[in-house]
């Protein structure tokens, strides 16, 4: 006897009130973090066990809600063992399976035993499922609704096919699956689907939250300013590595050069050390590759390569750059057992953004610094042989000729090199400057005799002006050295000073007017340093000004702001 | 047999203190002083010196650019004497060539002073010369001037000495014909005049060999028999 029309439509309609019923439930479920796994794709224990728990009350609601129909009952139990299978792979679909299997079986009924077998089938078929998708990388199709309609159609017919082989006596059978086949096959695979697309919009959903992420990173780059201008290294990147560890309740932060680890912070601390050297070959991918790298420990598996009881179940390693290239990478882990991930790829970019930018502006200063300390030494060492022999020279003619006039350039000597050693690299009042370029001058002219003389003008009110050290002794020594003493008329140097409101002008003139168009290393480096220096301290309105007319003179100005102590 | 000795250097204290030194050495018998190279080699030609005391580092001409514009038949012993120019130092090193650090130690001016004595000195300082001048130092009336050679139209000598010729002006100078000939452009057309191939119009050639080069701004100089085949060479006539 086959089932009328109506009797058809009315099942359908049953079943899908039960379904909705259901649908309802998984509503709510997706609103709690017990989703989280269903989300994510469960990988490791604690997640299948969720999975297996849910799905498992699902099938035996899915009984209990079923239509009695000709001794036996028309149910959506099928739906949890297939969901579970989906999302969870064969264990899981299999285990969900047999329990609402046995429930069923429980209850007794013609069709206890094909009900059993079947449910536990179809559980182990989507599992199986997954199990194909995964291994072709295609596991996002899983939560396509029209495959897992697919899936679940072919499942339900299986469970027509058990029945029809199992359940006697047959012609009853034959009349049960008759009668139920249409709609459960229908309401089973579109309750699936239904609930599947579900859960693809709550991932849709968490990824949109991922740019609470960059919110995150934009907090984590306000904590580190600073501090990777001192470097790239152990010291620096341990205080970031600390920071994005509380920022982003990840399980660990680790944070490597090229080479080695630089910092680490949080589980597996006892086993990865800082200075040891890189051992993840997803850590040398990243670097090499210089790419995201991401084993989620689902698509990509994560094993650390240190020990095989580090609890990191995956970890995000994303690539440093610097300003020639990948100078490191930040790796952030999850544990195995961790319920609820912190991982996520677009916060791991945001970070690594974050801290490119202040390693490429750490390096910058670095080097400025290192820079302009190095060509101050440069700039100490430079003045001496050529003018020290002279002036020892000068001073053995002086002490020969004139015993008492040696012995006061000696002292000039000696406070000329005694500043130019103990001068840092800040800043010293005019008047300082002014000593110290009277003792240069002093014994210059002494060497020099009528070929040079020097007028220095500068209102005592300046003297407190403030100026980086080595600002006119360099120009100076350059007036004399490139200037004066090369041209065959007696030499004359001036220095005066202009101060305005803001600013304080100082020139330095020779009458030589022999400053090369392009000067060669050697000559345009002192000054080259002392105008760098100046833009640097104070910025680029300030710095040196040359005016050169050639046999004429050669003017160079210093411009600064006006500061005094 | 005493040494006739000059001193170049443009410290008026480092000529002293060079020339006290000396005092301590009876056969040195200091002629003159110089204080630039462009003085230092008028009183060469003047003096003949037989050794030369020449700083390196003066105005305008060095001690070692000077070594170039000086006829090397008649080179002096030459000792070059520096505070500090590690790349001149080299040079001598390289070329065995005798120096001195200021300050001078007597000891170590006693060595060289030996040195000279016994001609331990190579004579043929070629190996320290720039090998083309690019400009020559000449004098106009009080004024000392550096011309660069590129101005340079032709060169000659009369009674009053060596004279370059340039479209600004005539010069006198200190360098020799011989050594315009050997270190600069100037090309040898008689036996008085070099000239310089860039500023050549036209030759004229004469009756008999000869002929006149007119330069560029006109002036005419005579052409020998001798030099005319190399400066039509130089322009590839046959």
């Amino acid at each position: 006897m086959s089932p009328s029309p109506l009797e058809t439509v009315e099942l359908i309609i049953k079943l899908t009130q039960q379904m909705s019923l259901y649908l309802v439930l998984a509503y709510l479920l997706t609103k709690t973090p017990v989703l989280r796994p269903m989300v994510d794709l469960a990988v490791h224990l604690p997640h299948k066990l969720i999975l297996y728990v849910t799905f498992s009350i699902f099938c035996i609601l899915g009984t209990y809600f079923g239509e009695q129909t000709q001794g036996a009952i028309a149910n959506t139990r099928a739906m949890g063992a297939i969901l579970s299978g989906l999302l969870g792979g064969p264990v899981t679909g299999f285990l969900v399976g047999l329990t609402g299997g046995l429930h069923r079986y429980s209850l007794g009924g013609f069709t206890d035993l094909a009900c059993t077998i079947s449910t536990t089938v179809e559980g182990l078929f989507a599992g199986l499922m997954h199990l194909r998708l995964r291994r072709s990388f295609q596991l996002e199709q899983l939560f396509n609704p029209f495959r897992v309609f697919a899936v679940a159609a072919v499942a339900e017919v299986m469970q027509m096919v058990i029945i029809l082989l199992i359940a006697r006596p047959f012609a009853d059978a034959w009349a049960l699956v008759q009668t139920i086949a249409i709609p459960m096959i229908l309401v089973n695979s579109l309750g699936a689907a239904l609930f599947m697309s579900m859960i693809r919009d709550q991932r849709t959903m968490a990824e949109t939250l991922s740019s609470t992420h960059s919110a995150k990173a934009l907090k984590i780059a306000e904590r580190t300013v600073g501090i990777l201008a001192s470097g790239f290294n152990q010291q620096s990147t341990a205080k970031i590595a600390r920071i994005i560890f509380e920022e982003t309740h990840v399980s660990a932060v680790a944070i490597t050069d090229t080479e080695k680890l630089l910092a680490f912070i949080g589980t597996g601390d006892d086993h990865h050390k800082p200075g040891t050297p890189i051992s993840s070959a997803l850590t040398m991918e990243a670097i090499e590759q210089n790419r995201v790298v991401f084993a989620d420990g689902v698509q990509r598996e994560y094993q650390c390569s240190l020990s095989r009881h580090c609890q990191l179940g995956s970890s995000l390693i994303v690539p440093l750059n610097g300003d020639n290239g990948v100078i490191g990478t930040v790796k952030l882990y999850e544990k195995k057992q961790r319920l609820f991930l912190h991982l996520n790829q677009t916060l791991g970019e945001g970070i690594a953004r974050v801290l490119s930018n202040q390693i490429l502006h750490g390096r910058y200063l670095e080097q400025k610094s290192l820079l302009t300390q190095a060509e101050l030494k440069l700039l100490q060492a430079q003045i001496s042989p050529h003018f020290l022999f002279n002036a020892l020279n000068t001073l053995a003619a002086i002490t020969r000729r004139s015993p008492d006039k040696a012995r006061p350039l000696i002292l000039d000597l000696a406070a000329f090199l005694r500043a130019n050693l103990k001068r840092g690299t800040g800043e010293i009042s005019l008047k300082e400057e002014l000593e110290h370029i009277r003792t240069y001058l002093t014994i210059e002219q002494a060497r020099f005799g009528d070929r040079l003389s020097v007028e220095i003008s500068v209102p005592e009110a300046l003297h407190d002006a403030r100026l980086p050290t080595f600002t006119l002794q360099p120009l100076v020594e350059n007036a004399i050295k490139h200037g004066t003493s090369t041209i065959l008329e007696p030499g004359k140097i001036r220095i005066w000073a202009k101060p305005t409101a803001s600013e304080l002008v100082l020139t330095v003139e020779d009458n030589a007017g022999a400053f090369p168009e392009h000067p060669k290393e050697s000559e345009g480096l002192g000054l080259n340093i002392v105008h760098r220096r100046i833009q640097g301290m104070y910025g680029p309105e300030f710095g040196l000004h040359v005016e050169c007319e050639p046999g004429e003179y050669t003017r160079i100005q210093v411009r600064l702001p006006r500061r005094s102590e | 047999m005493s040494l006739k000795t000059l001193i170049i250097d443009d410290e008026l204290l480092a000529r002293d203190e060079m020339a006290s030194l000396l005092e301590a050495h009876e056969d040195i018998k200091i002629v003159g002083e110089a204080a630039n190279a462009i003085e230092g080699m008028a009183l060469i030609n003047q003096l003949q010196p037989d050794l030369v005391f020449v700083d390196i580092q003066m105005p305008k001409i060095t001690g070692i650019e000077m070594l170039a514009m000086l006829d090397s038949d008649r080179m002096p012993y030459m000792v070059f004497v520096t505070a500090y120019d590690e790349h001149a130092i080299s040079a001598f090193e390289n070329n065995a060539f005798d120096y001195l650090l200021k300050p001078v130690a007597p000891e170590r001016l006693a060595k060289t002073l030996n040195r000279v004595r016994q001609a331990e000195q190579p004579r043929d300082l070629t190996p320290l010369m720039e090998s083309v001048l690019t400009h020559l130092p000449c004098v106009s009336g009080k004024t000392l001037k550096i011309v660069p050679c590129d101005e340079v139209e032709y060169a000659f000598s009369d009674l009053s000495g060596v004279h370059i010729a340039t479209r600004s002006g005539t010069f006198h100078t200190h360098l020799t014909l011989k050594t315009l000939e050997q270190r600069s452009p100037l090309m040898r057309c008689h036996r008085q005049y070099l000239v310089s191939p860039d500023s050549i119009a036209e030759i004229e050639l004469q009756e008999g060999g000869g002929g006149e080069i007119h330069t560029r701004s006109g002036q005419a100089i005579a052409v020998s028999r001798r030099y005319l085949k190399a400066i039509k060479q130089q322009f590839g006539f046959q």
